[in-house]
């Protein structure tokens, strides 16, 4: 029996649709309760060393339900467990800074991602070999392409090795070349880590990796089965 | 990292909720696990200010003593001439009033301000405020290398009491960062905040000895005693005082509430940015 790496009970989670102050307090007496529903009920266990896509239209909450397992979120109600460190990934180079160097701004993201400063002055060598970006390293990060920023973000956010792995469409960045390396070091994080979830459009991805998908549907779990049968399902809604 | 993998973790609640009453000292151990990334955030902060310019870090410097000659020549032509060393005043009323100022408003800005990084990533949010703070501080700090030239000039003596420069500026982000944190939450949700804090920074110039000092208040009886109260009177002199040589030379209850009043400010504003925070970036 395998351990439990990921467990959401009963989880729910509302966004606030006034800003307004006055109107919040007039909400607030008349006891009116004006929200959006995200997530709803979702009750999901994952084991360690499952890999777990999550499928489901635009504004179905996916991101949302990986941002509550990161605690970015706290849910409304529910509670959310885990085992061990969890790390998200989600639009590479977060908190970047034109006017500093790549390896200022590797060291950066590093340790907006959890690095301490040991961790990173070790890795930074393999992060920027892996990067390719040779002597631009040392250049203001504001003299480089979309796509060289692309590949300094996957350096840097795949020297991490949590426990668990949270992906959120994060494939496909970069020029052909670069597409295929980082594909396939996205796939060699997903087999290191002990447990994925990963949200993707890509659902031929989602049939290759994934033990099991599940489907959310206006923040509610719809199926949650071996990967066939989810994306079955998830035609038929998107058809409907 | 590595090492976890070998012992199998245990499972653990996300994001539980500590007792805000523990919030002043969690935010301290917070600021101290995660130094390395308030450095960076700091770095970041201090070198994008002053990024295209030609000058670049000297306008920490330029910048407050261009505003000191305007507020210099104002003063000479509303009163008079006062004191040789009046422009000097001035000039330090500037820089750690700009400090207190600039604080105040990264800090409350802080969340809003960070919206990418919030929504992807996570890590303890206090670390926002503090980073802006501490950023202000650094740039506080190189624009009172100004004083150097200073001593040379009006030959001031070169004492054990120049230490209280560094402590008046700290104070004066200290202060902003406490109130700063009670308002940021708060700035999330409806940006009323925001004009409001640009209100109090803008009269709080008037109100604070910017463009006058202690001693000026001193000669102007009860009126003039009750400006004292201010709680920014304490950093201003501290840091005039400590260039004259001296320790900060003002009645004790005045030094005392001040004092008192900086460390509220943090106390309570640590509490409500830990109780409010979460609910806050829903906002976002």
């Amino acid at each position: 029996m395998k351990k439990t790496a990921i467990q959401l009970n009963d989880i729910s989670l509302h966004f606030p649709k006034q800003r307004n102050p006055l109107a919040i307090a007039l909400d607030f007496i008349r006891k009116n309760d004006r929200k959006f529903t995200a997530l709803k009920d979702v009750n999901i266990e994952i084991k360690q060393g499952e890999v777990v896509g999550i499928i489901g239209r635009n504004g179905s909450g996916k991101s949302t339900l990986l941002r509550v397992i990161s605690g970015i979120y706290p849910p409304d109600t529910g509670e959310v467990h885990a085992a061990g460190d969890i790390s998200l990934l989600a639009g590479l180079g977060t908190g970047f800074s034109g006017h500093q160097t790549g390896r200022e701004n590797a060291l950066l993201y590093g340790s907006i991602l959890g690095h301490n400063e040991d961790e990173m002055r070790q890795k930074l060598d393999e992060i920027i070999d892996f990067s390719e970006l040779g002597e631009f390293i040392d250049e203001p990060l504001r003299t480089y392409s979309a796509g060289m920023k692309a590949r300094l973000g996957l350096a840097v956010a795949s020297a991490i090795h949590p426990h668990i792995l949270l992906i959120d469409e994060v494939l496909g960045v970069g020029d052909p070349n670069f597409k295929e390396k980082s594909k396939k070091k996205i796939l060699s994080m997903v087999k290191g880590a002990s447990t994925v979830v990963i949200v993707s459009h890509s659902f031929g991805l989602m049939t290759d990796i994934c033990d099991r998908v599940i489907l959310l549907h206006h923040g509610e779990v719809i199926n949650d089965g071996p990967p066939q049968e989810s994306i079955k399902k998830y035609y038929e809604i998107a058809g409907e | 990292m590595d090492e976890g993998i070998v012992s199998p973790p245990v499972l653990r609640r996300i994001g539980e909720k500590s007792n805000s009453l523990f919030a002043p000292l969690s935010t301290l151990l917070e600021i101290r696990k995660n130094r390395f990334l308030v450095r960076n955030l700091v770095r970041r902060e201090v070198r994008g200010r002053y990024r295209n310019a030609g000058l670049g870090y000297a306008w920490a410097i330029i910048e407050p003593a261009l505003l000191a000659l305007v507020y210099w020549f104002l003063f000479i032509m509303l009163s008079g001439n006062p004191d040789k060393l009046y422009a000097v005043w001035v000039l330090i009323g500037v820089i750690v009033w700009s400090c207190f100022s600039k604080s105040l408003n990264a800090a409350t800005n802080s969340l809003t301000k960070n919206v990418r990084t919030i929504h992807l990533v996570y890590f303890p949010r206090s670390i926002f405020p503090v980073s802006c703070v501490g950023a202000n501080i650094v740039v506080t700090l190189m624009s009172c290398m100004i004083i150097l030239p200073i001593i040379f000039v009006y030959d001031m003596p070169i004492t054990v009491h120049l230490i209280w420069i560094p402590v008046g500026v700290f104070m004066a982000g200290f202060m902003a960062l406490g109130l700063g944190m009670m308002m940021a939450p708060f700035n999330c949700v409806s940006g009323d905040i925001e004009h409001f804090i640009r209100f109090i920074t803008r009269a709080g110039f008037f109100v604070s000895p910017v463009m006058w000092t202690a001693e000026m208040a001193m000669e102007r009886g009860a009126w003039g005693g009750a400006a004292l109260w201010n709680p920014m009177v304490v950093p201003i002199t501290m840091v005039r005082h400590g260039l004259e040589g001296k320790a900060v030379d003002l009645p004790n209850g005045i030094i005392m509430a001040s004092i008192a009043v900086s460390i509220t400010l943090y106390l309570i504003g640590t509490m409500v940015f830990s109780r409010y925070e979460r609910g806050a970036v829903k906002y976002l």
